[in-house]
């Protein structure tokens, strides 16, 4: 039985493994892969200690100090798919079959990009429906890309789009686009282009790959369709609570509440951090700081508590 | 030693995992950048039936996704 379970390998959960290797406590760390989502960055300039850092050098970084780390276990490749609250703690479940046991829990699951929920999203998912226009707008040379989002991160995809697509239309739900000004005029100085405001997504169509979307003009209520090679989807987060979602409280957008200054949430033995909390700013600095709050509780419950 | 060609573009996290990987186990490989190559980029996603890399070609055999062990296998190294 592990004294800790730290589910995730974002920064969160990098930075809780270091902190409970050298407060020597007995723990696992399982993650399918380690760094978050901030891996496919090209460019971060917020991270305390670089002026400029790649996502990815970033995430390689934080692995090898986990990594160089003595007595900490860690389970790669893996991923937990059931947590069960058992006496004196929790059992948790791996989808290659492997179960182990817990005294308590540190929940660093991060976040997911929010999906649209239309026909044909998921069908063509790989095919035209794409998540990541860092990753993925190369991929749309001289082709006809359809943004849905236009709050910052949907403005940034189409900025991304804009050396490689020859059309991009961003499609925004509400009657005005959201991101900052300063984007904003970066994007209207494009003539490649174009904004439908007022528009909700109603379906992805295509053969092999899409060749097109389907629209409601929330204004007419007319249906409309545009042809598109590939949609980026970018219309915000969504945490990753399922796996605990009805052992502790979550609140409507999904996120665990837990306590600011101890990082537990409302069932005692659970601990989270990180992108999945309802902390309101998500960056990986407090992802970091928050889940070396979670662990240094963690400790001093182990130390009061312990038999 | 077969020819390994990965196809990949300049910000995808996993065409740099497969090429960290490749290098780590001395295996030599020719990389085509299909945001400047638009005949490599059509020849992927014909091929794969999918617009989405990195896409490693190893003699007939086109793997997409960082995929180690089918990478291994590929290369009859397991």
């Amino acid at each position: 039985m592990y004294d800790l379970i730290i589910v995730g390998g974002g920064p969160a959960g990098i930075s809780a493994g270091i902190y409970a290797s050298r407060k020597k406590i007995k723990t696992l760390l399982i993650t399918d892969t380690f760094g978050g989502q901030s891996i496919v960055s090209d460019k971060i300039e917020n991270w305390i200690g670089e002026k400029e850092i790649s996502g990815y050098d970033l995430a390689k970084k934080l692995e090898n100090h986990l990594k160089s780390q003595e007595g900490i276990e860690i389970l790669e490749n893996d991923l937990v798919i059931e947590i069960k609250k058992i006496d004196n703690g929790f059992e948790v479940k791996t989808k290659e079959g492997k179960t182990f046991k817990t005294k308590y829990l540190l929940i660093a699951t991060g976040s997911r990009h929010r999906r649209l929920n239309v026909p044909g999203e998921k069908e063509f998912e790989g095919r035209g429906v794409f998540y990541c226009a860092t990753c993925d707008a190369p991929l749309l040379k001289n082709k006809i890309a359809c943004v849905i989002g236009g709050g910052n991160s949907g403005l940034e995809s189409a900025l991304d789009l804009v050396p490689y697509a020859s059309l991009i239309y961003i499609l925004e739900y509400t009657d005005k686009l959201k991101g900052d000004d300063i984007t904003q005029e970066k994007i209207k100085s494009y003539d490649k282009i174009h904004i439908i405001t007022s528009a909700e997504v109603i379906e992805i169509f295509g053969q092999n790959f899409v060749s097109g979307l389907k629209y409601k003009d929330r204004i007419t209520n007319e249906v409309k369709e545009l042809k598109t090679d590939g949609v980026f989807v970018a219309i915000g987060m969504e945490p990753n609570s399922y796996l605990v979602k009805d052992l502790v409280k979550l609140n409507n957008r999904g996120e665990i509440i837990v306590d600011p200054k101890t990082q537990q949430t409302s069932l005692f033995g659970i601990w989270s951090a990180g992108d999945v909390t309802d902390f309101p700013y998500k960056q990986n600095n407090i992802a970091v700081g928050n889940a070396i709050s979670a662990v240094l509780n963690i400790y001093e419950n182990l130390k009061n508590k312990s038999i | 030693m077969p020819k390994i060609k990965i196809y990949t573009t300049p910000f995808c996290v996993y065409c740099k995992e497969v090429k960290e990987f490749l290098s780590k186990n001395n295996l030599d490989y020719l990389e085509i950048d299909v945001s400047q190559d638009e005949k490599a980029l059509n020849y992927i996603v014909s091929k794969t039936g999918q617009i989405a890399v990195p896409v490693i070609e190893i003699n007939n055999e086109i793997i997409v996704g960082f995929d180690k062990n089918k990478i291994l296998r590929a290369l009859n190294l397991v």
